[in-house]
């Protein structure tokens, strides 16, 4: 039974692995979020990172993210608009948009884009500097890693997701009026109602803890990653692999929360 | 000694455009937060409508009260009351509250598809406005509760149709005989035939109306021949020399005979005077008893003969007068 054991141990040693990543990612996720309430974080050299990774996170992509959103945005209303039309649902149709795009899939689509681009660049970021104990050599110099580092990064990208969620929201809020009502202020009553309807205060609730979370995850995730892997070169790539693959279940795990609450 | 831990890349103007970015966010957030606090009524006084349904099905918090296809307000609560209707708090806007009046119905319709709609219909704007809280009774209109009575219904006449096209149906039986009698009516003597069920019974009615055709024939000249004997008659018994004449004549005998009968009375009375007397005076009457019977004997004779002659005279009478006698006309 040698091929039993062996398999065994393989296993257990994996789910260890895995147990530990996850609690790793845990303890720092809570860290960084404690930093973030401190007063005290918050100085020239934090600011100044917070706003590099704003920069880089939602400023460089907000005019091409800006365009696929409201593209996006305007098939999909097209879509519903027609369909319930057909269907005699016209009443529906506005409704129906704002609940699919703004509640729920702009800010997933939203925070798949940061994964992907930001997310898994912070990933590789920090494994380097951990293999290369650039981590150790700021720690020993009296730099806090987390606090210089991680904890401004992490800040930077909630605001920026929360930042790209809102901007694609309103957008795909504005063709929905214009591709229900048109180049006129007529529907605003009616719009305002659908506004009521949708937007009530939990639904509102819901969506900006649902964008801050996902911030959340897509720089507490991949930076956890990046801190846990081996200090080899050649794990660099499994880091990566392993933080977006984690990144992108926490994802859709917040999603569900999201739904299952609302809805059930 | 901090240190930036980032090496300072030249980016140009930073600050401002996360600066700008944030406050962008920021706005965009806080503004749109402050309209969906304004959709929701949260700067405007609204009044409360209480409508009370017996059932709320489909109804939801937030679905608009509709008036003239507009929406007005909407549902903002619902709860159950003690006695298991539904109270439905409407919150109507202060602008939208005219028009809702006293006289103001409430329905709630359900369709096939999509949600049920909470209307208000005014008829009379002049009313005084609803007030605040004010309670209505919201009445159901739905299309989907009459259907399974509906289908109840259809089902009872589809049995029944069933039943009626079954092969052993009276229906089936009724045509089944239509076309026996209609069968029927195609032979010699057609409808006859039909209706009395064979031909020989057809042709025995066809026999009798002959019959009856000959007979009428006869009456005919029957009531020819009773015309002219009525017209005899006439002439005979009013005619100048008719039974009427000679029935005048006859009484004036009649008459006559009468007055000889009362002389014969008035002689029988005096006699009878005459016996009186004698019965009075017994020795009279002993000595005069051969007188009077002679004379009784005469009288006798008297009055049979008058009786006699008024016995005639009836006779004669009865033989003129033509209608006394039994007529009796024998048909041929």
């Amino acid at each position: 039974m040698p091929f039993l054991a062996s398999l065994l141990t393989r296993r257990g040693a994996a789910t260890l692995n895995w147990l530990r990543g996850w609690n790793g990612l845990t303890r720092f996720g809570a860290g960084a979020v404690v930093e973030a309430l401190t007063p005290s974080f918050y100085n020239s050299a934090t600011r100044s990172v917070v706003q590099k990774q704003i920069y880089f996170t939602a400023w460089q992509i907000l005019p091409g993210y800006g365009l696929f959103a409201a593209l996006l945005s305007f098939v999909i209303i097209q879509i519903v608009v027609s369909k319930a039309r057909d269907f005699g649902l016209s009443d529906y149709a506005l409704e129906m948009t704002m609940r699919v795009l703004v509640l729920e899939l702009l800010p997933l689509i939203t925070a798949l884009f940061v994964a992907l681009r930001s997310g898994a660049a912070i990933n590789t970021e920090v494994a380097l500097m951990n293999i290369n104990n650039e981590i150790k050599a700021l720690r020993e110099a009296g730099v806090d890693p987390m606090r210089f580092e991680f904890v401004p990064r992490v800040i930077g990208g909630m605001i920026s997701v929360v930042s790209l969620i809102s901007f694609s929201s309103i957008v795909a809020l504005v063709l929905a009026y214009l591709v229900v009502y048109g180049w006129q202020l007529s529907g605003f009553a009616d719009f305002t109602r659908v506004i009521a309807k949708v937007f009530v205060p939990l639904a509102m609730f819901g969506l900006i803890l649902k964008a801050l979370a996902f911030g959340l995850a897509v720089t507490v995730i991949p930076i956890s990653a990046g801190l846990n892997a081996p200090q080899k070169l050649f794990f660099a790539p499994i880091s990566v692999l392993q933080g977006m693959v984690r990144l992108f279940f926490v994802l859709m795990i917040i999603e569900v929360a999201s739904l299952a609450l609302q809805y059930i | 000694m901090e240190r930036a831990p980032v090496r300072a890349p030249l980016i140009k103007n930073l600050e401002f455009k996360v600066g700008l970015l944030l406050t962008l966010t920021l706005l965009v957030i806080v503004l749109f937060i402050l309209y969906t606090l304004y959709a929701r009524g949260a700067f405007e006084r609204a009044r409360e409508l209480i409508l009370v349904a017996p059932n709320a099905e489909g109804v939801s918090v937030g679905m608009p009260l509709s008036f003239s296809g507009f929406p007005i307000g909407q549902v903002a609560r619902m709860a159950l009351t003690e006695n298991g209707e539904v109270r439905i708090v409407v919150e109507v806007k202060e602008k939208d509250a005219r028009w809702l009046r006293t006289s103001s119905v409430f329905t709630l319709e359900k369709g096939f598809i999509g949600g049920a709609k909470i209307r208000a219909f005014t008829t009379n704007l002049k009313d005084p406005q609803l007030p605040d809280r004010a309670e209505r009774k919201l009445l159901t209109g739905d299309a989907t509760e009459e259907i399974p009575v509906l289908i109840a219904k259809v089902k009872a006449i589809l049995e029944n149709v069933q039943g009626m096209t079954a092969p052993d149906s009276s229906i089936n039986q009724s045509l089944d005989h239509v076309r026996t009698v209609t069968e029927r009516m195609t032979g010699e003597y057609g409808v006859m035939e039909g209706v009395l069920g064979g031909p020989d019974k057809a042709q025995r009615l066809v026999t009798a109306l002959d019959r009856a055709n000959s007979l009428l024939t006869t009456l005919n000249g029957v009531s020819l021949k009773v015309d002219s004997v009525l017209a005899k008659t006439d002439q005979r018994v009013f005619g100048t020399d008719g039974t009427l004449a000679r029935v005048d004549q006859s009484i004036a005998g009649v008459n006559a005979i009468l007055g000889d009968v009362r002389d014969s009375l008035k002689k029988a009375d005096a006699i009878l005077a005459n016996a009186q007397q004698a019965t009075a005076n017994v020795t009279a009457i002993t000595a005069d008893v051969k007188g009077a019977t002679a004379d009784l004997a005469t009288l006798r004779t008297e009055v049979d003969d008058s009786i006699r002659k008024v016995n005639h005279l009836i006779n004669e009478i009865n033989k003129k007068w033509p209608f006394a006698r039994d007529v009796e006309i024998k048909l041929p």
